[in-house]
């Protein structure tokens, strides 16, 4: 028994070290921003940020463009997603709940692609933007993020679907709705913590996409905040207090919504493990 | 996430393979009532059919154009007067006779296997550690994981530079303080040493979502199976393959898939860290191809790569299809 305690203790200690080794890239991102220059700059490190100060917020978001990059950057998400729910919840619907001839080949469809590489796509797809004059226009990225989000959409929301007990629906329609109606009533109230996750995380997703807005939009105005966040390092020198307050102000959204839906989307696709 | 999924590191997890069946192997897949099969039978179709459309246009059809344009010479004076110029098998001869391609292909598989084994043995690693340590711990390490997981790699990619930087950085300033000789050194001279920096970043943000995902499957495992091999006098490591590994292994794989997909066609990381340098040192296969095309406008040239990209990962992808499917299948 003794030898086991002072073994857990020892795992303690080290289960403590690895938390801090993973989660001091991301302090060291928030403490930079949030110190005066002189304490950034300096040869020995100054690991608490005080005295505190946001003038690094304010260089960020006071650059020029900053509030241009900051709606494409939600303007092309926010579309993307809405797109990407409206034709993945109907399919999602098909897929977990209807049988039908090609069922297979579909679902088969779907995860190649999820899984397509993207990146040996770029070349094509810049092309095929081109001669359709899309080049620098929302739209393309609209379009783009569309596609790189449906599949694991569709994906999800079927697990989100199957995970919710047929005998609901089955007693809904003993009970005289219609099929549609059971869908409407029951399996669409039911589904709506899913639609919440799978959303935030078709946004977070896009939110973060950098090489397709990269070669996309190049035009001044037209950058999204990836592209802006990559090429400020170059603008600024070494402004690091500026860079890591425009990596924060980029980073904070997708922190937050990570952490509240990071259980729920597990537990989605874990699905077909709830009991009916 | 990823991706997910997907393009992004922070693609969510992938459904486990060993999905308990909803209603048991025995019972028949319930047709809906009212008949799905035999009233309405367009419904389902109706409703993949926007989804189908989707799909073929926007990656089907790049898919296609891409194949087509590998066959073709396309540089800025064709793309500027629309001109097609078939030019048969040119562009994979100059490709595959190219010297520097082979660096690069040999260059990105190495840094795939790389990447992915230490990805897949510290993943492992922390996954047995939180399953060691006390409930506060496990807590804390959770979280610290979920954070590293959840930062976007453009910013990722934006916090190593500032960690590693020559001046002022962290990790110069620390080695410095534990008496070794750092102080100005830089990270990003040599191929070798940036690519160290862009594997440390790769699998930093790697290790949450396997240690996570094995520690779920470890979890499913009875205690009384560890308490029994314990009273047949099994050791730790003989605990770990007779009770652990058998637990993990289907996760493992699928997981292990998944990672070699993503390192071996990364692009944001590696091209945020150093644009592919120094001295094209750190160019891989996806920066090859926008170099190619986006850089030089030698699109037949780039689109040559990408199928060759494509034909590369389509072996592995077909197997890992066939697996979720069947997993998918076994939910319903």
């Amino acid at each position: 028994m003794i030898r086991r305690r002072g073994g857990r203790t020892a795992m303690n200690l080290v289960g403590i070290a690895v938390a801090l080794v993973m989660a001091f890239p991301v302090y060291w991102m928030a403490s930079t921003a949030l110190k005066p220059s002189g304490d950034i700059l300096s040869t020995t490190p100054h690991v608490l940020p005080f005295p505190l100060t946001l003038e690094h917020f304010h260089t960020a978001v006071t650059r020029p463009f900053f509030l241009d990059y900051l709606r494409n950057s939600l303007v092309v998400v926010l579309a993307a997603v809405a797109l990407s729910i409206l034709t993945a919840a109907p399919a999602a619907l098909a897929v977990a709940r209807m049988r039908w001839r090609g069922r297979r080949a579909y679902l088969l469809l779907i995860i190649l692609a999820q899984t397509a590489p993207l990146e040996a796509l770029l070349i094509p797809a810049f092309l095929v933007l081109r001669d359709a004059g899309l080049l620098n226009r929302l739209p393309a990225l609209v379009l783009t993020y569309f596609m790189v989000t449906l599949p694991f959409t569709i994906w999800t929301l079927r697990g989100f679907v199957a995970a919710i007990p047929v005998e609901l629906e089955e007693a809904a329609m003993t009970d005289g709705c219609t099929r549609l109606g059971a869908y409407r009533r029951v399996v669409f109230p039911l589904l709506a913590p899913g639609l919440v996750a799978t959303s935030v995380f078709a946004f977070i997703t896009a939110w973060n996409e950098f090489m397709f807005a990269l070669v996309i939009m190049q035009e001044q105005d037209k950058l999204t905040l990836p592209v802006w966040l990559a090429t400020f390092r170059t603008a600024f020198g070494t402004d690091w207090g500026g860079t890591m307050a425009a990596s924060t102000l980029f980073t904070l959204p997708v922190l937050v919504f990570f952490l509240i839906v990071q259980r729920r989307l597990v537990a989605g696709l874990s699905a077909g493990a709830v009991k009916g | 996430m990823r991706p997910v999924t997907t393009t992004s590191q922070a693609a969510p997890v992938p459904a486990p393979v060993t999905t308990p069946p909803g209603r048991g192997p025995a019972g028949p897949v319930p047709a809906p009532p009212g008949g799905g099969r035999r009233r309405g039978g367009w419904l389902p179709y109706a409703l993949v059919a926007p989804s189908v459309l989707a799909l073929l246009v926007l990656l089907g059809w790049p898919v296609v154009r891409d194949v087509a344009i590998s066959f073709q010479r396309l540089g800025l004076a064709e793309l500027v007067q629309r001109r097609t110029v078939w030019i048969g098998l040119e562009n994979y001869r100059e490709v595959l006779t190219d010297p520097f391609f082979w660096t690069v292909v040999v260059r990105t598989v190495l840094f795939t296997v790389v990447n992915v084994a230490l990805t897949m043995a510290l993943g492992l690693a922390v996954a047995l550690l939180l399953a060691a340590v006390s409930r506060g711990v496990q807590i804390g390490l959770s979280v610290a994981l979920v954070l590293a997981w959840a930062v976007p790699p453009i910013s990722a990619t934006v916090i190593f530079q500032w960690l590693f930087d020559t001046q002022f950085g962290i990790v110069n300033q620390v080695l410095t303080g534990l008496g070794l000789d750092f102080a100005d050194h830089s990270w990003f001279a040599t191929g070798v040493s940036t690519f160290g920096v862009i594997t440390a970043l790769v699998v930093w943000q790697a290790i949450p979502l396997v240690a996570l995902s094995l520690f779920a499957s470890m979890t499913s495992v009875s205690t009384e199976l560890y308490e029994a091999a314990a009273m047949d006098g099994a050791g730790p490591w003989r605990r770990f393959t007779a009770v652990t590994w058998p637990a993990v292994r289907p996760m493992a794989l699928v997981l292990t898939f998944l990672s070699v997909i993503w390192d071996f066609k990364v692009f944001t990381q590696v091209y945020g860290i150093r644009q592919g340098g120094p001295n094209r040192e750190t160019v891989t296969m996806a920066l090859y191809a926008y170099q190619k095309g986006i850089g030089s406008r030698e699109f037949g040239t780039a689109a040559a790569i990408s199928v060759i990209m494509m034909l590369m990962l389509t072996a592995g992808l077909a197997w890992y299809a066939r697996m979720m499917v069947r997993s998918a299948e076994e939910e319903q």
